[in-house]
């Protein structure tokens, strides 16, 4: 892609270094100011321009193309910065490349490389066929530019700089976004899917924190994260993940109609869990926090068993209570007592009576 | 619904510490051994390549598939745990 200057000053950095690397001149030290990448740029670029505009429009497409095939680098030979810029100029944001990256990213710019090399191969062929609607723009653009240059000198050789430019910006855009389709279309899907999958996620952490009597808000923002992720793996390269959602939403409506309906309006019941069935049980049911077995099950007794404050409590009452009827029982006469009890043999309880009197008499005395 | 192995709850369920490598899921005695064999020999260095390749599912999956010969699941169960893992603790 040649790279027609409207003002290098303007690039970005990184689209400087790419278009260095494009043209096989060696890039700067890394630290560089832009200030060396835009004269460079305009050393080495401006010559080949200035040589492809002086051309006629076939060798204009031949220099187009061999520019190109001169841009197929050896992935494999390229520094880190380099593979790194290549990426970027295919719209691949490489993460840093180390060691254990590196051929990961080879693969993928050799990857690109087929691809790009692929299209325009078929491009110059077929220009048609495929939308690259670049070519026909270039091939309109020539003969306009051409029937121009014919007429008048050089304020339409400006003119045509400027078409160029704003073909070139189109060019570059519309590769961009051709690339994004080709090669990126399963992976932004997947992006797409990630950030849906994130909205749920928030849900479920705090739901993991709450009780059980809350696990079924959990577990209804579990079912359409669970479903949009199986249709991901599934159907990665064809369908987006909508289409299956919507019917599964639709027939927990037609399961539970008198269900009360949810923020989300998902609806789901609550399930027991089914012991060694991988898959069947609840997605995202983990326990509240990870507990060892005794915690468990010391919880569970603790929870049948009276608390201590309880206890203590109903033992302070009966105390009281014993301490009361005691007092009770001592201030009145055991006479009365013994009375009301036993009625019936008077003549040894009478005895016992008379000596108890006389022992409460003392008592009352002492008192 | 999903396919969630028991492994992978386990291992999304707590902070993976000092885990082996073959905790995580997906990743069993013999690809466990290959890693391990590279260096990736506790599940928080695998952690750490899947983070340098920004997370990304195909960049991980096809170093997965270099390193020690997953297969297609294999790749999927591993990439699944890691995220869901970094999802709730990273």
């Amino acid at each position: 892609m040649p790279v027609f200057v409207e003002d290098p000053a303007h690039f970005s950095k990184s689209r400087l270094k790419s278009d260095l690397v494009a043209h096989n001149v060696s890039l700067p030290p890394a630290a560089s100011k832009k200030e060396v990448y835009v004269e460079l740029h305009l050393k080495h670029i401006d010559q080949k321009n200035a040589a492809d505009f002086s051309s006629d429009e076939e060798d204009q497409v031949q220099d187009a193309l061999s520019p190109e095939d001169a841009e197929i680098p050896d992935p494999s030979g390229l520094t880190d910065d380099d593979l790194k810029a290549a990426l970027l100029k295919r719209g691949v944001k490489a993460g840093p490349i180390v060691a254990s990256t590196r051929a990961l990213y080879e693969k993928k710019l050799s990857k690109l490389l087929q691809s790009d090399g692929h299209d325009q191969l078929n491009g110059a062929e077929k220009g048609v066929l495929y939308s690259d609607s670049e070519e026909e723009e270039e091939e309109e653009n020539g003969d306009e530019a051409d029937a121009e240059s014919a007429c008048t000198g050089a304020e339409e050789d400006k003119r045509e700089t400027v078409e160029q430019s704003d073909q070139a910006q189109q060019e570059s855009s519309q590769n961009d976004d051709f690339d994004y389709p080709q090669c990126f279309l399963p992976s932004s899907r997947l992006h797409v899917r990630a950030s849906r999958h994130r909205e749920p996620r928030p849900k479920w952490n705090s739901g993991n924190a709450l009780k059980s009597s809350e696990q079924n808000w959990s577990r209804c923002t579990q079912i359409p994260a669970g479903i949009s992720r199986a249709s991901s793996v599934d159907q990665r390269s064809g369908l987006g993940s909508g289409l299956p959602q919507e019917p599964v939403k639709d027939t927990f409506k037609d399961l539970l109609p008198d269900a009360e309906t949810t923020p989300t309006g998902i609806y789901a019941t609550r399930r027991r869990p089914i012991k060694g069935a991988a898959g069947r049980p609840i997605q995202y049911a983990y326990p509240d926090t990870p507990a060892s077995p005794t915690t468990l099950e010391r919880r569970e007794v603790e929870r049948r068993l009276v608390p201590i404050h309880i206890q203590i409590l109903v033992f302070l009452i009966v105390a009281c209570l014993l301490y009361l009827i005691y007092v009770c029982v001592e201030d009145s006469s055991f006479v009365a007592l013994l009375d009301s009890l036993s009625q019936g043999s008077e003549s040894e309880e009478g005895l016992l009576v008379q000596t108890e009197a006389q022992d409460t008499l003392a008592l009352s005395e002492q008192e | 619904m999903s396919s969630t192995s028991q492994k992978h709850k386990e291992f999304v369920a707590e902070p993976m510490g000092e885990k082996p490598v073959m905790a995580l899921a997906g990743i069993g005695e013999v690809l466990g051994k290959r890693l391990a064999e590279k260096g990736f020999d506790k599940a928080y260095v695998v952690l750490g390549q899947f983070l340098v390749l920004k997370k990304d599912e195909e960049l991980f999956r096809d170093w997965l598939k270099d390193t020690c010969g997953a297969n297609a699941k294999q790749q999927g169960d591993c990439y699944g745990c890691l995220k869901e893992w970094c999802d709730a603790f990273l």
